[in-house]
């Protein structure tokens, strides 16, 4: 307990907690009943439903509000004396800049995305504080110590991207449940739904076909002159499940090795006595269900719309049959047109939109079933679609405690008792708290050690708007990116940029790099992205190519981190590293009540934590 | 590369600014012909001082950097013909902070020379003219110096 701040020390330290939810709850619980006396939080969020059986600093009155505040109060009626800031703002806001972040002698993280992980990673570096960082997934949970020159900062190991499936597996050749889920969610949802004009990976890329067949497949999904919903839905049905079939199937060589699909029409679904039910159910269903619809909920709250209800399918863990996703299929796209018709247009898949995971659900299954692959029911498509883990509330108590004593090791100055610690599922060495030393930076970090980066890039055909969004942004996790060319600035982005600026600078972003002028970025040019309010910084080398694979289709790689990626594939010599490899997938989702992660993932790290359970008991008996 | 240094410190001095800058100045690089943008000139306004006959009047100045910035100071214009007694007939202002051989310090940033400037306009220091022209009158005439810098304020509006 020595290396243990002592009272006075935790009464006078100043800690930023960043996140309310899960973790935040109850993490400012436990922070308070420590002795915690001054506490700032910054949450963006409010509160919904589906927060209160675990975030239990909030009650159902106040769904709604804002996460932070209701925090604030709820631990003010049992600790009064306690000075808690509450914000309820985006952390990567402007006001929050490193000065803010100097005050403090602690920052907790308790998010639950990357991007605003990144952000209050580099502000630490930049204001040299402290940073405890946290995570939960289910069962699993992890507690991390940054500080600046001592132990790796956030970014010093990568975290893996999201995964993606190549088109080919999706638009044609689906082998597993999740492939028709991205499939129904990425294309007819969006087809039918969404923004129609947006390009979309998946289009069909007949490629060789002439321009006419493309106009036809463009326009195919619009309802046409005087089509009712129904005749609309019945058209669209047999065209995915049946013609685009065929049209797969001519393709002979792409079947050899693979079990050939059946196509589905839907006359061969209905027998000829449900066909002339089927029309005569629909008929009177449709009089009684809008009528039912409307009474019940206010018009605009199309998202309690649903289409198994009225279908009699009461059990979203049931697996329906071909015939019953036929059905939902049909009633979906006639309530999305009839219902939610202003919509239309605009509409982006929402794991909480109701009609759309059945229209989902429906859809992959048909083509599931098309493929000889298991269907599955809405409440798997739901958590397959929706990337969904359920967050459990003990994790998150666990993980907050862990992240207490770690705020009290650094406040008692014995920097080295820092350890980071693992939550599992199933014990290893009959633990369940795995901790391990942290890691010293990484000296090939382009975040804390400002290394240098390689950009592979087409620069005949990527545009700087690329480098800005899919670079700057999405990669290196700039906020507000800006880019510069020796004296040459390219982009400055921020609500502080000038209307004249901005505008000569909104003009070139759709310049490709080589006609960039004064200075084209080519092969050898040198630039650096910079984030103004992150004090960010790294330099980039541009070294063009052409010769990317197909899924490589933003043309663009950027190199140096792939340095990094194989520090973190290295087979494991020690249980710890092994998990801590596994659990670091998680590392980019943290609790919700649904957390983000690559559906694929899941069973994947299940798989490797059971794997590497049988070793260690096999050891435990010798 | 000498042009590292250079570069270096007008990346810094964009980011301060960027962060904090006075009220109602405005400074952002220069863009050229081609669009494209560059630190080696910033595009400025700085406004005339409340309370003094330049208030009201919102006036252009460029500020162009040398690759042997921040150890030579930059060069500040108004446009050709501004009527003060410290600046050329160019536009060029002549300030002792701006001078390479006496005020002049490579620590003076961007936002303490648009200030300096700021205060010149109100404060010309008749010891140094540049100009015969606001030079006299405001030896001479006082009457029509104040006459001609409330003109010339009103002859740059606020930027819209």
């Amino acid at each position: 307990m020595s290396a243990m701040a002592d009272k006075e020390a935790i009464e006078n330290a100043k800690v930023l907690m960043v996140g309310a939810g899960g973790i935040g709850c109850e993490l400012l619980k436990t922070l308070v009943l420590t002795g915690f006396k001054h506490i700032h939080v910054i949450d963006m969020d409010t509160i919904e439903v589906s927060n209160l059986n675990r975030q239990f600093l909030f009650r159902k009155r106040h769904v709604g509000q804002s996460k932070a505040q209701v925090a604030r109060e709820a631990v003010l009626r049992f600790r009064p004396d306690v000075d808690i800031v509450a914000h309820h703002a985006n952390v990567k806001s402007p006001q929050f800049g490193v000065g803010y972040f100097q005050q403090f002698n602690l920052v907790l993280n308790g998010l639950d995305n990357l991007d605003a992980r990144r952000h209050v990673n580099r502000l630490c570096l930049a204001a040299d504080v402290p940073l405890v960082e946290s995570g939960t997934t289910g069962y699993l949970g992890q507690v991390t110590v940054h500080m600046k020159g001592t132990t790796e900062c956030y970014e010093c190991q990568p975290k893996p991207a999201p995964k993606t499936y190549p088109v080919c597996t999706i638009t044609s050749t689906p082998s597993k449940p999740v492939h028709c889920i991205v499939w129904a969610k990425d294309l007819p949802f969006l087809k039918l739904f969404g923004d129609k004009s947006l390009s979309n990976d998946l289009d069909v890329r007949s490629s060789g076909a002439d321009s006419s067949v493309e106009q036809e497949e463009a326009s195919f999904f619009d309802v046409q002159d005087g089509e009712s919903s129904k005749a609309y839905a019945a058209r669209v049905f047999d065209r995915l499940f049946g013609q685009n079939i065929d049209i797969a199937l001519k393709n002979e060589g792409a079947w050899k090795e693979r079990r050939k699909p059946t196509p589905l029409y839907l006359d061969s679904i209905w027998t000829s006595e449900e066909k002339y039910d089927e029309r005569a159910d629909h008929g009177s269903e449709n009089g009684h269900e809008n009528g039912s619809v409307q009474e019940e909920k206010p018009k605009d709250d199309g998202a309690a719309l649903s289409a198994m209800t009225g279908l009699g399918l009461k059990n979203p863990q049931e697996i329906w049959s071909v015939k019953d996703n036929a059905r939902v299929f049909l009633e979906t796209v006639r309530l999305f047109l009839d219902n939610r018709k202003e919509e239309l247009g605009r509409l982006t898949f929402d794991k909480d939109d109701q009609l759309a995971v059945e229209f989902v659900t429906a859809a992959a299954n048909l083509r599931a079933n098309s493929f000889g692959i298991p269907m599955q029911t809405m409440f798997d498509v739901k958590g397959i679609a929706g990337n969904i883990i359920h967050a459990i509330a003990t994790t998150n108590a666990i993980v907050a405690g862990l992240i207490v004593l770690e705020a009290l090791k650094l406040l008692g100055k014995d920097r080295g008792a820092s350890r980071m610690t693992y939550c599992l599922e199933h014990a290893s060495r009959k633990l369940l708290l795995m901790p391990c030393e942290m890691d010293v930076p990484n000296p090939k970090c382009y975040v804390c050690s400002q290394t240098p980066l390689v950009l592979e890039v087409n620069t005949k055909t990527v545009t700087l708007r690329d480098v800005v969004n899919k670079i700057a942004r999405k990669k290196l996790g700039a906020s507000f990116p800006t880019i510069m060319q020796g004296y040459n600035v390219l982009c400055e982005t921020g609500d502080d940029i000038d209307k004249h600026s901005a505008a000569i600078y909104e003009a070139k972003l759709d310049t490709k790099l080589d006609a960039l002028t004064p200075v084209p970025l080519v092969n050898g040019v040198e630039i650096t992205i910079e984030d103004l309010q992150q004090e960010f910084s790294c330099i980039v080398h541009v070294k063009h190519r052409e010769d990317f694979s197909e899924e490589e289709d933003d043309q663009m790689r950027l190199g140096g981190l792939e340095l990094l990626t194989a520090t973190t594939t290295v087979v494991a010599k020690d249980t710890d590293v092994a998990l801590k490899a596994t659990v670091d997938v998680h590392a980019a989702s943290l609790d919700e009540d649904l957390v983000m992660i690559d559906g694929e993932n899941a069973p994947v790290v299940k798989r490797k934590l059971e794997e590497r359970q049988e070793p260690s008991q096999k050891r435990l008996k010798t | 590369m000498s042009g590292g240094i250079a570069r270096g410190r007008l990346a810094e001095e964009r980011k301060a600014w960027r962060k904090n800058h006075p009220h109602g100045f405005v400074a952002r690089p220069d863009s050229g012909p081609d669009g494209s943008m560059n630190l080696m000139i910033w595009q400025c306004t700085l406004p005339g001082k409340v309370g003094t006959d330049w208030e009201g009047g919102f006036f252009p100045l460029a500020i162009h950097f040398s690759e042997d910035y921040p150890s030579k100071p930059p060069k500040c214009k108004f446009p050709a013909g501004f009527f003060h007694p410290n600046v050329y007939p160019s536009g060029t202002v002549c300030l002792s902070i701006l001078n390479e051989d006496s005020g002049w310090r490579p620590a003076i940033t961007v936002k303490q020379i648009l200030v300096g400037i700021q205060e010149l306009l109100d404060q010309p220091n008749p010891a140094d003219p540049a100009q015969t022209e606001a030079y006299q009158l405001f030896i001479q005439d006082p009457e029509e110096y104040k006459r001609r810098v409330k003109l010339q304020a009103k002859n740059y509006p606020p930027p819209v």
